[in-house]
Parts: structure tokens; sequence; C-alpha cells
């Protein structure tokens, strides 16, 4: 075990409190598929199925009472697959998903991609970041949030690529800080929002200077419309790591939209990123649990600021918003 | 195909394949909250419903297998700890449903976490016995512990929460044990730590949510004023519904963590919650204020009463940051032994050079000594539990009991020998020998009779 590695395993002291706070725990039951299973077959150095189920949702951290990052330590043993390395290196270039989602795995996904939308004002001074999934499968967002941003005024920049995020939840680490190393670079001297909640989570937590969408209004003072609606709000997991999805409530709240509550807003969609691509057993069950929480609302639109999470409202049935698409 | 493989298959005929655990993996169900004693069990089996379970375990007794029934695994006595490596530990957590809620009951399966009972109540009503894992640890577990938790001092432990049990017992027979005047059968189930048989579903009762909740902090620079504070609280007729020590070495290893709450750097610390109805609450609040003050501590009425009990719940992992270990008793004292025991743990500390952190039910006389140790330095580990040993022995000669809610499991079966005399532990074999003849279920628990392999496992079941 390296450095770091070892550290964070040893602050583990078996007490099981994340437990119920791990989605594929909660489907399964088993220890195997706990974060306190894959902890300890990671300091047993024994191979465990765990390690691959692993949604890295992160709820994990918030349940821990001895501080383990989990994260510094499934995503040092854990490595892609070549599917998987193939689909990371695919979401590092939008513009050819449309290509390449086809056959079965346009069937796994309950929305049809789409080429990303390209645009650049001269002298840009804000870029719009949709991140790779939402740029392909929520263009409409995409295009109602720039329309938004050039009616105040912007000149903005739409930058359609990667944060990494996925890179590092397979154990792509290099690969994920040389994304953020770029991004770095396109992003010098800009405003930044991004309107994929998860991805604005990871680029805050390495260090760029980027504003989540809602984020963004909240902290301009931002105009916003007053809508006659009644909503649940899912709170995507890595914004909730960092507190975020207090902005997209007090978005909702200025606008007038009448908020009704789920059962554990935070709790993990099902998606996992391009989870439910790859361990679809585990992840319809997590989906279920979900659908079931978020139906406790008593409503079926959920405004999920993070695109994974709303393929996977897609694939329940319900009706999953961005906030952009409120404007 | 020999004679375990043979088994395995029937067991996957039974649960399906992915429900029986082999190979390395098994390895993960090796210990529980008590990360002392790490074996292996034979496997693992994770029955998916009632019927399941019933099949599994007819089949295991059939077979003459030793069987441990695990739930969450949060047991701080290592209760569901394979000692012998021949053990089949059949996991209930799979069996975590509501059949039915009524009145003032609900009844659940074993698997259900105790947080999940009230969630799945009225909003008027809660599940009262939580134990600090409440989050996590399931039913059955609470049960076979007989967990206890922070409103033990005014609810009762999970003992006063059971209105029945329907277990399976060793030899097969699955039976349903009703509320009784005469022999209450269902009582000999709560705390047996599976030593008699498997829980397969409880009827719960459920209290209904007080009116009102109050918290008022004690702060003392003096330990024994913080131990007579609490008689003068009961003698002032106040019986709060939690009362909780926490010392200076428990406050700095909270602060460590991630449950920080900005506790001041002192002695002790008293919460008390006072709950009921308000004109109550209001009298006993200052009653309680005035116990406090009249013991020279000081009063704090906190804005946000859920940081310190967040913290409080979270004292245990948080020792995490002391060191990766801890051994912890929950021996009960009587109240009035308070000041004295308390005074006696911090020289044992002291002679033993070992890091206590004391953070427990005080209501209730429910000590919880958290001694840490580094699992890489086997010295620190013995040091640890001889500081245990002599605590214990203190707390039994002057009339306290071994364990309050934590279980004895593999920890503390050598107290158990000096609780009761040879007699009394006669008695107790053979209850457990006439429902478990050929003692397949939870073997070397509570009353030992195994050999320890390990040399912690030595250090445990051995006095000095």
């Amino acid at each position: 075990m390296g450095m770091g590695l070892e550290e964070e395993v040893l602050k583990c002291v078996h007490c099981g409190f994340c437990l119920e706070a791990c989605p594929t725990y909660v489907v399964t039951r088993s220890e195997v598929h706990s974060p306190r299973g894959r902890i300890t077959a990671v300091k047993l150095a024994i191979p465990s199925e765990g390690i691959e189920t692993c949604m890295y949702c992160r709820r994990c951290e918030l349940a821990c009472p001895s501080g383990v990052i989990y994260s510094e330590i499934i995503t040092r043993v854990r490595k892609p697959n070549v599917i998987q390395k193939a689909m990371l290196s695919l979401l590092e270039r939008p513009q050819l998903l449309p290509y390449f989602i086809r056959g079965e795995y346009a069937k796994k996904i309950p929305a049809k991609a789409e080429k990303p939308l390209e645009y650049r004002d001269k002298n840009e001074e804000l870029i719009l970041f949709p991140g790779c999934i939402t740029s392909v499968f929520f263009r409409n967002t995409v295009e109602k949030a720039l329309a938004y941003l050039k009616n105040l005024g912007y000149r903005v920049r739409v930058y359609n690529g990667c944060c990494g995020l996925a890179h590092k939840n397979s154990g792509e680490l290099n690969r994920s800080k040389e994304l953020i190393e770029k991004l770095k670079k396109e992003f010098e001297g800009k405003k930044v929002v991004s309107l994929s909640s998860n991805c604005s989570a990871h680029m805050k937590e390495n260090g760029l200077n980027v504003f989540d969408f809602p984020e963004f209004l909240i902290k301009f003072d931002l105009p916003l419309p007053k809508v006659e609606r009644k909503v649940t709000v899912h709170e995507p997991c890595h914004a909730n790591l960092l507190g975020l999805n207090k902005y997209t409530r007090e978005v909702l709240d200025r606008m007038n939209v009448t908020i009704s509550e789920s059962e554990e807003p935070s709790f993990e969609c099902g998606a996992g990123g391009d989870y439910f691509i790859f361990h679809e057993e585990i992840a319809e069950k997590v989906m279920t649990v979900k659908k079931e929480k978020t139906l406790k609302s008593g409503v079926n639109t959920v405004v999920s600021t993070n695109p994974s999470c709303s393929l996977a409202f897609l694939k329940m049935g319900l009706k999953p918003l961005h906030i952009a698409d409120l404007l | 195909m020999n004679q375990s493989l043979l088994m395995l298959k029937k067991l996957k005929e039974i649960v399906g394949d992915k429900w029986v655990i082999t190979g390395e993996e098994r390895r993960l169900y090796g210990f529980d909250g008590l990360t002392a004693v790490k074996k292996e069990p034979e496997a693992v089996v994770l029955p998916g419903n009632e019927e399941e379970a019933i099949k599994v375990l007819r089949f295991l007794i059939s077979e003459k297998k030793k069987i441990i029934i695990r739930g969450s695994g949060t047991s701080l006595s290592g209760a569901t700890v394979p000692v012998e490596g021949d053990e089949i530990i059949v996991s209930l957590t799979r069996l975590n449903h509501v059949y039915s809620q009524k009145g003032l009951e609900i009844e659940v399966g074993p698997g259900i976490a105790n947080a999940i009972v009230t969630k799945n109540s009225p909003p008027h009503l809660f599940y009262a016995p939580d134990p600090a894992s409440y989050q996590v640890s399931s039913i059955g577990g609470n049960i076979s512990h007989d967990s206890g938790g922070i409103h033990v001092v005014k609810y009762g432990p999970t003992f006063n929460s059971i209105i029945s049990v329907r277990v399976l017992l060793p030899n097969g027979e699955v039976e349903e044990f009703y509320p009784s005047p005469y022999f209450n059968l269902t009582s000999i189930f709560i705390g047996a730590e599976g030593t008699l048989g498997a829980v397969l579903r409880a009827r719960l009762r459920l209290f209904p949510k007080p009116q009102k909740k109050k918290t008022v902090i004690g702060v003392f620079n003096s330990i024994r004023d913080s131990a007579n504070a609490i008689i003068s609280i009961f003698q002032n007729g106040v019986i709060p519904s939690g009362l909780e020590l926490m010392d200076r070495n428990a406050i700095r290893a909270i602060e460590k963590s991630r449950y920080r709450a900005g506790l001041p750097d002192v002695e002790a610390i008293l919460l008390i919650e006072l709950d009921g109805e308000e004109t109550q609450v209001l009298e006993e609040e200052s009653r309680v204020k005035r116990a406090i003050t009249e013991n020279e501590g000081e009063v704090i009425i906190p804005n946000e009463d859920s940081r310190f009990w967040n913290a409080r719940r979270g004292a245990f992992p948080a020792m995490g940051t002391i060191a990766p270990a801890y051994v912890t008793l929950d021996c009960n004292v009587l109240r009035s032994d308070l000041p004295d025991v308390l005074e006696r743990i911090s020289q044992i500390a002291k002679k033993h050079n070992v890091y206590i952190a004391n953070v427990f039910h005080a209501g209730d006389g429910n000590l919880h000594p958290l001694i840490s140790y580094n699992p890489e330095d086997f010295d620190s580990f013995v040091r640890a539990v001889r500081a245990s040993d002599e605590i214990e022995k203190f707390v039994i000669e002057r009339g306290g009991v071994p364990s309050g809610e934590h279980g004895i499991g593999i920890e503390k079966i050598k107290y158990l020998g000096i609780y009761y005399n040879e007699k009394e532990i006669e008695v107790l074999r053979r209850v457990k020998a006439s429902f478990d003849p050929y003692n397949l279920f939870n073997p070397c628990k509570m009353f030992g009779g195994c050999k320890g392999e390990s040399r912690e496992e030595r250090v445990l079941w051995e006095w000095d």
C-alpha cells in the first residue's frame, strides 16, 4: 500500500456507520458491497467484487465519523476495463459521442444523443461549461442557459469537454489530473459556469474557480422569472458533499416554485455516472429505491442539475428538469 | 464432491449463488465493531427472506454446523466474530421488512436498521432504544445485545420495547412467543447474543413522541462535581430522557473529528435532555439548572441542540482520530458510585499508560471508558486490556454489572466469570444446553470454552 492510502485505510475503525448511507449496501445488504467491506478488502489485500460495484457517490464520507476519505482509497485500487477506457476517452470528446452511442448502449440510455452546441462570442468573458453528458444528452438545456446568459449581455463561449470526474471514479488518476490542468488553462481569466453540478463539485475540489449554475444565479443576483410550478429537488451526490444544493433550493424559492420534499433528497439516483451501463442489476435496484423515495414528494417533476441523475430519472419514468430549463 | 462443497451447493440452491460468500471475500465477515480479533468464517449466507432463512438454518442444523447469526456487524463485544473458523455466518440483513404497524406496535424483520423503524412509524410515534449506532445497527442485533442508548434512562433498554419475538430454535422449530403473565419466554431471547436461536421477527413497542424536548448543558471543571450533579438531578425528582457525560479526553477526540461542535475544553460536560409535557419540562429545567450550579457547574442552553447530540453520537468512532482502535467497556455502576469510579478509572489509565476517554450514559450509570490502542503495537493492546480488567474488577466488586448494553461476546467472557459464581454459571449453561444441546448457535460466546489461538484472544480471555 502506498503512503496516504494506508493512512486512510487505518483511519477506519470498522464502526459500520457508513452502511445505510451506501446505495449499493442498501440494495444488496451485503458487506461485500459496502464502504466498510471495500475498505476491509483493501486492508486485507483480498480481491473483492465490491471494488467494482462502488457507485462513487461518496455519501459514506458524509456518514463517516472518523473522517475516512473513502474516495482516496477506492480510486487508487480500481482500474477501468477496455470498454470503460474507450468510454472515458469518448467523454473527453463529446462531439464524437453521438456517433458511438448506438445499438446496445443507446438502448440503455433513455435520451437521444445529439451533437453538442458550439458557440463562441468574440472576446468572451464567460465560459459556459455544459459537462460532457449534458452537452450531448441535454442540448436543449445548454441552449436555454446560453440564451439566458446572452440575454443578460454576457459574451459567452460554450466549452464542450470533460472535467475528469469519470476518470477519477474509474481510477485513471493521472488522466483525471491532466484534464483538470487542461481546463485550468482554458478557464484562465474567465468566469466559468457549469451546468453539471457533480462536475462543478469535482472541479472546485481540484482547485478550479467555477460556479455551479444555480450558485452563479444567486451569487450574481441575476433576475429570475416567477414560475408557477410544484417540483421536488434531487441533490446530486458530489454537489451535496460540497453543499452546493442549497443554491438550487434558493433559486427555486426566489422563483416562487413550490418544493415538495422527497425522502432523503441526497440519496444516490442510481446512475453513478456511467455505472448504470456496466452494472445494470444493482443500478436498477438503486433506481427503484430512489423512485420510491422521490415519489413520497407526491410530484413527478424532479429538479436535477446533474445530467447522469437526470438520465436516471428519465429511466424511472419521472420528469427531470434543470434550473436552466425553468428560465 | 467433499462435504463442504456439498453443503455450499445446497445453500446456493436455497438462496441463489451470489448470496453465498466463500473464498477470500468471506473474510470481510471476519470481525464486527470489535476489531481486536480478526478471524474468518467457513462461509457467509445471506437469505433473502424469512422462508429462505428458515430453510438455511434448518439445513445447517441438520448438518450440525456451527451458526453465527449476524446483523449489521456493529457489535462492540465481538458477538458475531467467528472464533474457530468452521462457523457459517448467516446474515439476516436482507430480512429488513416492516410487516405491520398497528396502534403502538410495529412488526419488523431482524435486519431492519433501528433508525428505519421510526421512519416507518406514524409521525407521532417513535422507537425509543437508540444505541449510538442506531442509524445502522439492526433490530435483531439490538434484541440480541439488549442494546441501550441515550434514552435508556427514561424509556429502558431494548428489553422494555419488545412485545414478542418469532424465533427459530436450535431444534429447527419456529416459535412465536406471545406476552405472558407467567414465564415470559420472549425475555430470554433479549440479550441472548444469538446463543439460543435466531430472531426472525419482532413486535416492537412504540412510544408517543413527547410534546416538548429541551436540552440543558452543564460544564464542569472537576469530574467529581459533574458526577455529584448527576446524583442531585435525580434527588431533585427529575428523570431526564437523556443524561450523558463526556470527559476531557472524549471532548478532545470529538473536537478532532468531523463531529466537532466547538465544545469547551473542560473536565466534564453533561448533556441533559428533558422531554414531556411543556409545564413539566419547564419545571424540570429549573431543577436541573439548580443541580448543576449547586455543584459548581455552569449552565449552557444551546441554540442548536443537535450539534451537541451529534457530537455525542459520534464520540465512539471519533476515537479513530486518537488511535486506530479502542477497547470499550459498558459496565454499570450505581449512580452514587460514579464519583469514585471515575476517579479510579483515571488512576488506572495513568498506571497502564493508556488514553481513556469517558463518554457515557451517566443517567443510568452505564460507563463507557474507551481505551485506545494501536493494533500494530501488541503491547499497547495488552495495556488496554489490562486496564479494562482492573476497571471491571473494581466495578464488579462494588456491586456493578459487567455489561449494560454491548453484550459479553468474546470480549467480556472472563468478567462474566467473576460476576457470577460457579453455581450460577452452571445454571446458565444448563439453560443454554436445554435450548441448544449440540452447542451450534454462536459457540464460544458468552461462556467461552474455546481455546484462543491468537495472542489477542488469550489476552482477552485470560487474567494477567
